[in-house]
């Protein structure tokens, strides 16, 4: 049994047409390609993913994130999924809904403002998740959350999915 | 004028978070710091607007409604923080 990684570049995003993050390309030296996560209202980020090889347990989203202004404060990430069995489930793909959010809490390490962080999110909230199903996989930062207190845009820069294979 | 109700000021605590400008820095504050800093901010300006406008000088005092006041005391602030450009600069 090995682990199989899913990278979810910011480029490759999808979107809903209201409350999204915004695309931005900055850095001096290397381009750094981030989703903003606004601080006060709830944006998402979707990506449309085919579960190869998988076999049973819980996801791993690893999201690497920075803050655009803040050096404290935690951001609080949610995690939701709506897996799809081509040639089996007969629900409708356009009206298919996200199973409940998995949050993780993630805590603004200091002394640098934009220094890279690494948030670990397990996903319980399988949506009885298959071997081969296309999975939407939506990212967001939960503003709305108390213990959402950091100040500012949180960037996504890569979240990366993995679970065991069979 | 009355002070800004609970909307109102949870519209400015978040457009000051998206607006805040790179060039003058981010306090070392968390949003719920920041947001109790934008209702003393707000308190502030509700008890103190009398002594404002016995401030200001006839015949502006007596001529200028307080919205006209308001928007005075935001340039005067604005140009104070960096973030009033004029044409002769």
């Amino acid at each position: 049994m090995a682990t199989v990684y899913q990278q979810l570049d910011p480029g490759s995003a999808q979107f809903l047409t209201t409350a999204f993050p915004q695309l931005k390309n900055l850095g001096t030296n290397i381009p750094v390609l981030g989703l903003y996560y606004d601080p006060a209202v709830e944006e998402a980020a979707f990506w449309l993913v085919r579960a190869v090889n998988y076999s049973s347990g819980n996801l791993a989203v690893d999201i690497d994130w920075y803050a655009d202004t803040a050096s404290s404060g935690d951001v609080v990430w949610a995690v939701r999924v709506a897996a799809v069995t081509p040639d089996t489930d007969t629900q409708d793909v356009e009206t298919k809904a996200l199973a409940t959010a998995n949050t993780v809490t993630d805590t603004h390490l200091g002394t640098v403002g934009q220094r890279l962080h690494r948030a670990v999110l397990t996903v319980t909230n399988l949506d009885d998740l298959a071997a081969q199903d296309d999975v939407w996989v939506r990212v967001a930062r939960d503003a709305a959350n108390a213990a959402d207190t950091m100040a500012g845009d949180a960037i996504l820069t890569l979240a990366t999915v993995s679970y065991s294979d069979v | 004028m009355a002070a800004l109700d609970a909307t109102n000021r949870l519209r400015t605590w978040a457009q000051a978070m998206r607006d805040w400008p790179t060039n003058i820095g981010w306090p070392a504050v968390t949003k719920p710091e920041l947001r109790a800093a934008v209702d003393a901010t707000d308190d502030w300006i509700e008890a103190n607007q009398a002594g404002f406008n016995a401030a200001l000088p006839q015949p502006f005092r007596g001529a200028a409604t307080v919205p006209q006041k308001t928007f005075l005391f935001c340039y005067v602030a604005m140009r104070r923080a960096g973030r009033l450009r004029a044409q002769e600069d």
